[in-house]
């Protein structure tokens, strides 16, 4: 994960305090519930300028944030190609 | 009554054990093996649905016809001595209880419920005696997620439990707990004895001899009456395997069995009271009295008539419509969620227009008086809870949510 994209994602983990955002760290476990998720979407897709199609908007990608980042890289990967 | 929402995904299976057979009809009438228990839990509910309502007190006779008859073990699997029912059996009894009584149809729906999350998410030794212990048929199950502070949040806790040696000690305070007093065991959320946030919640069960239950206070609503959802506190050790699921992982029992059935259950009581009005009505419009009262040829009559039966047609087809989906999706996309979460809000709505439908076209002496024999103004009351119980609010705002996640608007 690159900080910047930490950077994006901090604001919207109400309970991530200080501790470090790993790979793994469970998003929900950190405090993003469904009407947060709608944000951070919209907060990833202006940082990176790349939409993110709808089959990607589940719990699967919503789970860590490694599976989010995961998510974002591979639209910038197609985006670049 | 209670709350419990669908934001996260959704469901799996419909059959609780995954192989029940679905052979309720789209009438809600129940097969015949089933009538004799059905009926004497109906003959004891009909028989005291007035006083209940009157004293807003708990309807234990209808709750000990059904413990009597095994009605409360029949979502267990056959292996454990139940009855192997499905999501169908449920939904088709829960709206018959309904046609008499709004309250006792809500505590059995709840119930299976809770007896279901059981079933699907109890694993190891818990399993095989709670289990066993449901599968008779005598054990009532209330359920505990309410909190002061987080209100019906179903997702977050505040309540810290202490985990020593092998044991969670638990100290819970539930403002609304239906059912709470006459329970035998109940399934309570509680933060997981590790949380490092309110969101990590795990699901307890606590059978009644392990918890001292106190009452903190009265019951006296509008409607729901019978339900009895008295704010409890409840303390005690139980042993930590009696965690149901894995520690913290209650979101994924919500998401997946907890909130869809909590809300297929609503839906199918609310359907059941309205309907079961609906059919009162029409008899006292075509009895003797009611022709001499209402013209049937009257357009008025005829176009109320057709709007409020419409309503109930449409909630039936929603219910029945996301039943299946349920039964065979394993969508953690949102259209599922989505849908779930409109089936609560729908039914809220529509049945409680119908009644207020009946209500305008009955009139004053047989829709509003209290101790009319169509008691459409009990109905009325206990549908008005349908929208609050659960919020209809905070569900909209999960929609919006997720219907901005579903820009090509997948219809499922």
């Amino acid at each position: 994960m690159d900080t910047g994209f930490l950077t994006v994602l901090q604001p919207f983990l109400k309970y991530a305090g200080s501790q470090p955002i790993t790979a793994e760290s469970s998003l929900h476990d950190l405090g993003l519930d469904s009407m947060r998720a709608i944000e951070l979407l919209f907060a990833i897709e202006d940082a990176y300028q790349v939409s993110v199609p709808d089959e990607l908007l589940n719990d699967a990608t919503f789970a860590t944030a490694g599976s989010l980042w995961a998510a974002v890289k591979s639209l910038l990967a197609l985006a670049t190609r | 009554m209670t709350g419990s929402t669908v934001t996260g995904s959704t469901a799996t299976s419909s059959a609780v054990t995954g192989s029940t057979a679905t052979n309720s009809t789209v009438t809600g009438s129940v097969p015949a093996a089933r009538d004799e228990a059905l009926a004497e839990v109906l003959s004891a509910t009909a028989e005291h649905a007035a006083e209940t309502d009157a004293t807003a007190e708990f309807p234990l006779d209808a709750l000990n016809a059904m413990r009597s008859t095994g009605l409360l073990g029949r979502v267990v699997p056959a292996e454990y001595g139940g009855g192997g029912w499905g999501i169908d059996d449920v939904l088709a009894v829960t709206m018959r209880l309904a046609r008499a009584d709004l309250s006792v149809a809500l505590i059995f729906a709840m119930h299976c419920q809770q007896a279901i999350t059981v079933v699907r998410h109890a694993r190891g030794a818990l399993r095989e005696r709670l289990l066993t212990e449901l599968g008779r048929g005598k054990c009532y199950l209330a359920s505990v997620t309410t909190e002061r502070g987080k209100g019906g949040h179903l997702l977050s806790s505040e309540s810290k439990v202490a985990a020593e040696a092998g044991w969670l000690r638990i100290d819970r305070d539930a403002p609304v707990v239906t059912g709470g007093v006459h329970a035998d065991g109940y399934l309570i959320t509680v933060l997981a004895p590790d949380a490092s946030s309110p969101n990590q919640v795990s699901l307890v069960y606590g059978a009644r001899d392990q918890l001292e239950v106190s009452v903190l206070g009265g019951w006296d609503p509008l409607g729901m009456r019978a339900t009895h959802s008295v704010p409890m506190r409840l303390r005690g050790q139980v042993p930590a395997d009696q965690v149901v699921g894995q520690p913290g992982g209650f979101r994924d029992i919500a998401a997946t069995t907890f909130g869809p059935l909590a809300h297929l259950g609503w839906a199918a009581a609310w359907l059941g009271a309205a309907t079961g009005a609906f059919s009162r009505a029409v008899g006292h419009l075509r009895s003797e009295r009611g022709r001499r009262q209402f013209d049937p040829s009257s357009e008025l009559l005829l176009t109320r008539v057709a709007r409020i039966r419409g309503r109930l047609d449409l909630v039936h087809a929603l219910l029945r419509h996301t039943a299946g989906v349920f039964a065979v999706t394993e969508p953690s996309a949102p259209p599922a969620q989505l849908l779930i979460n409109t089936l609560k809000v729908q039914a809220a709505e529509q049945c409680f227009a119908a009644i207020d439908e009946m209500v305008e076209l009955l009139g004053l002496r047989d829709g509003y008086l209290r101790g009319s024999p169509l008691f459409l103004e009990q109905v009325f009351r206990d549908l008005r809870s349908a929208s609050l119980n659960y919020s209809n609010d905070r569900l909209n705002l999960a929609n919006g949510s997720l219907a901005l996640l579903d820009q090509q608007v997948h219809l499922v």
